[in-house]
């Protein structure tokens, strides 16, 4: 019987039949049939609530003569997401904002849930969260590269002179999914390291020390967010350069 | 000097009555752990030079901002981004260990 969150039993208990039924049309045999979720699930669909409640009561709350604090703050982290991919990325940036905010917003409090007891973080879980939001990150910036560029973002692959193509083709190819495999495992290691460190502190001395940890892990989580954020800024940049 | 160098060989001598540990059958060897001793030594090396290396872009870093400090958003950025890259090359490490120490 796999160890499982109270939110995950709670999960498990209702949806164990119907995710197991859809896990085996799909010809998948999940390993513990009564319980088909694992934790990491679990908690991605608690942040998905919670972030969901949260952007609906910011929404409900809009007003321009009196904002709130809840609107203060959207508007700062906004601000703060539009102008470091203005400075980044240039002109015409703002179509991209409210990907990357909202991928901020996701990573941040799956990485602060595993600072309340009851719950772990998403993200230091399993690498499969991060390689979700790595892959996520990895399609759009394709994407928006296709529709800055149409067909020729293509070219974008074959390197700055085209005798050296050949060579540069491969290159490029493995230096792209090695972006995917970069942010994922950045962001597991630390999220994972974090636990581990908390953990083994907490084994030696269970009073007091372990709280400098939980600290150092409030701080990571913050700039593990940043990066994540700034690199996928950073790919986009690269994806929707003009070459002039 | 005749003093000092006559104690030195008595004591080189003393340590000659060590000779029988050699005496010891040869017994089957213990299974070394070299998992956990490579596992060591790598997130040591790893962790080092990822020291060094960040040290190295924090001092750039902290001079080009003395010498410059209107341009402290793009150094920063800079800083930020060049200190996470280095600092995950060192997780790689600590993640083959734990794939490779936890089985």
């Amino acid at each position: 019987m796999r160890e499982q969150l109270w939110f995950t039993a709670f999960l498990n208990q209702f949806l164990a039949g119907p995710v197991t039924a859809l896990l085996r049309a799909l010809h998948l045999q999940p390993k513990y049939p009564q319980a088909p979720i694992p934790n990491s699930v679990a908690m991605e669909v608690l942040v998905f609530l919670f972030l969901v409640v949260l952007f609906v009561l910011v929404r409900s709350r809009l007003s321009v003569d009196q904002p709130g604090g809840l609107q203060q703050i959207f508007e700062g982290a906004q601000g703060f997401v539009e102008g470091q991919s203005q400075e980044v990325i240039g002109h015409h940036s703002e179509g991209f904002t409210p990907f990357l905010t909202a991928l901020g917003f996701f990573i941040l409090t799956s990485n602060l849930l595993g600072l309340i007891p009851g719950f772990e973080s998403p993200t230091g879980a399993s690498p499969t969260v991060p390689l979700g939001c790595a892959i996520c990150a990895f399609v759009y910036y394709q994407v928006q590269g296709f529709r800055h560029a149409g067909i020729g973002y293509l070219k974008h692959f074959l390197g700055p002179v085209w005798w050296l193509s050949w060579l540069m083709l491969p290159i490029e190819l493995i230096s792209h999914t090695a972006r995917m495999l970069s942010l994922t495992i950045r962001l597991y290691a630390n999220m994972f390291a974090g636990d581990m460190v908390t953990l083994v502190f907490f084994s030696l001395i269970p009073l007091g020390v372990p709280i400098v940890f939980l600290g150092l892990h409030m701080g990571v989580s913050l700039l593990q967010t940043y990066i994540f954020v700034l690199l996928t800024t950073v790919y986009l940049q690269g994806a929707v350069a003009d070459e002039h | 000097m005749r003093r000092t160098l006559s104690y030195i060989f008595m004591a080189m001598a003393i340590l000659c009555f060590a000779v029988p540990v050699f005496a010891q059958g040869g017994e089957a060897a213990s299974a070394v752990n070299w998992v956990a001793i490579s596992a060591g030594f790598s997130m040591a090396f790893a962790s080092g030079i990822c020291a060094l290396a960040q040290g190295k872009a924090t001092a750039a870093a902290a001079e080009a901002l003395a010498r410059n400090p209107a341009a402290r958003p793009g150094i920063q950025l800079a800083l930020i981004l060049g200190l996470a890259l280095i600092e995950s090359l060192a997780l790689y490490t600590l993640v083959i260990i734990f794939a490779k120490v936890v089985k």
